[in-house]
């Protein structure tokens, strides 16, 4: 069974054959796979695209918290490219959850994009002090091109712009005590070090742990029940 | 413009429920088309009734929603009063009449206002202070959840109650909120879904009943929804805060695709079967 997280920047990909060598995920970018590519089980934006069968990716993130995360109490965070979703357990129950999906024009994506044209490495780029105030990921640009102009460094600029991006995601997720952190933005240091409360990076692999469990279940998503179904009695 | 109270008129008889936003006085025996927003009071339902003029629930989407009428009021503003400011403008109506009171909201006063302006037709502005209740037998019935939602929104366009009562089902989950303007999403919930919130209220016809609103069931698992830009998004935070098995959301004109996403999960990761 081959399972899929297809982001909208990349996707992770897990071949579960045990006869394989190599059982670790491959990532790639999303806009590279061809339209034919098929996989028995995924999630993510893309996951109609290239999926078979689908699992929502609120769920996957959570089996996957699950799976990793041995507390009963935790509160699982993934930033990916244009999204932000949690998940928050008490006494091993789901307690509360959210997805920011409608405006992800500040998530990994536009750091992604911002790192480039200023040809920044963000191992070398010290965690700041302050942020940018990050309401809308347009006017955060701005913000870098003002700070820029009046001679703040490009390598800091940008830094207060991620670190603007980091509290926001702190805040959607309810100001925690301690974040676990899935998605690509768990190796990015300024990111992870912006945050103002303990974080523990889990990878980018989260969801495909999640995508496994639900294999390993036999279950997937059920699609959205037809409005004429016959009520369940049990 | 200044608000006159109707006290002239035999019907509707609480002279201080009513006011004609535009000083057009109804002419009641020529009204063949009406158009209702929120529950008016039963009486005047119920005259609407008797004279067999067709209602129209100008909350319902019943225009095209990108219609330029809708433009009346801004872009980021209820949904609902959007649809209601749609509606108004393109159907043909004899006069529309408005709950403006504590069953309602401050958007559909300023709405109400906005349209007395617009329109050529009597807006009549209501209180609704009906308090006898009628009872909330499709809230907790074994129907779909999108057909005991049409049911009772239809039920606001009759003075009585029910003539039959559908069969009641034990709650295996919850819907807490007000009628949503996208219908879709409630083909997510599970069967045997009993609602609470405001829709409870609107079945029971006492709209301003903020006790019977604020009822939530903490045994089962609980959507707490409002439409965006609604004060009642207080009610529907707070609430779920409080429930201990709760998912709070908000949804403007469509049900997007996140928030059809946690309606799911958030059933699935309570242990519901769909």
């Amino acid at each position: 069974m081959i399972l899929g997280d297809f982001g909208t920047s990349y996707s992770k990909i897990l071949d579960l054959d045990p006869d394989l060598p190599e059982t670790r995920p491959r990532i790639v970018a999303t806009r590279e796979l061809p339209d034919d590519f098929r996989v028995d089980l995924a999630t993510g934006h893309n996951a109609r695209r290239f999926g078979r069968a689908q699992v929502n990716e609120l769920t996957a993130l959570a089996r996957g918290g699950e799976t990793l995360i041995e507390q009963r109490d935790f509160l699982l965070l993934d930033c990916g490219s244009r999204d932000t979703k949690f998940v928050c357990y008490r006494d091993g129950k789901l307690a509360d959850m959210g997805w920011n999906a409608e405006c992800g024009a500040s998530m990994g994506f536009t750091i992604e994009l911002l790192e480039r044209y200023y040809q920044l490495d963000c191992h070398t780029m010290p965690i700041p002090k302050r942020s940018f105030p990050v309401t809308c990921g347009v006017l955060g640009l701005s913000e870098i091109f003002d700070a820029v102009v009046s001679g703040l460094s490009e390598a800091e600029a940008v830094a207060r712009l991620i670190r603007g991006i980091a509290r926001n995601a702190y805040r959607f997720a309810g100001e925690p005590e301690k974040i676990f952190l899935s998605g690509g933005l768990c190796e990015h240091p300024v990111f992870v070090g912006s945050f103002p409360c303990p974080v523990v990076p889990l990878g980018r692999f989260v969801l495909l742990e999640g995508l496994r469990r639900v294999a390993n279940q036999g279950r997937t998503s059920a699609p959205p029940r037809p409005p004429n179904r016959p009520p369940n009695k049990s | 413009m200044p608000i006159h109270n109707i006290n002239n008129k035999p019907e509707p008889t609480d002279p201080g429920n009513y006011a004609l936003l535009n000083g057009r006085e109804p002419d009641w025996e020529r009204i063949k088309d009406a158009g209702i927003v929120g529950v008016p009071p039963r009486e005047v339902i119920a005259r609407l009734n008797r004279q067999q003029a067709t209602i129209h629930d100008l909350d319902e989407p019943l225009v095209r929603a990108d219609s330029p009428a809708a433009e009346l009021l801004p872009q980021v503003y209820c949904a609902i009063l959007r649809t209601v400011a749609a509606n108004a403008l393109q159907l043909e109506l004899d006069a529309i009449f408005i709950d403006t009171g504590a069953g309602k909201c401050d958007g559909a006063r300023y709405t109400a206002r906005i349209l007395a302006e617009t329109l050529t037709i009597p807006v009549i502005a209501c209180d609704n202070r009906d308090t006898t209740p009628q009872g909330n037998p499709l809230c907790r019935s074994d129907l779909p959840l999108p057909e005991k939602m049409r049911r009772i929104t239809a039920g606001v366009k009759i003075a009585g109650s029910s003539a039959s009562e559908p069969a009641p089902c034990p709650p295996r989950a919850g819907f807490w909120g007000v009628p949503p303007r996208d219908f879709s999403m409630l083909e997510l919930f599970p069967g045997q879904t009993h609602v609470y919130g405001w829709t409870r209220c609107l079945e029971n016809k006492t709209p301003a009943d903020h006790e019977l609103e604020s009822y939530f069931n903490p045994s089962v698992p609980t959507v707490f929804f409002a439409q965006n830009f609604c004060p009642k998004t207080a009610l529907a935070r707070f609430l779920a805060v409080r429930h201990p098995r709760a998912l709070y959301l908000d949804a403007d004109m469509q049900c997007g695709g996140s928030a059809r996403a946690k309606i799911q999960a958030f059933f699935e990761l309570s242990g519901v079967e769909l």
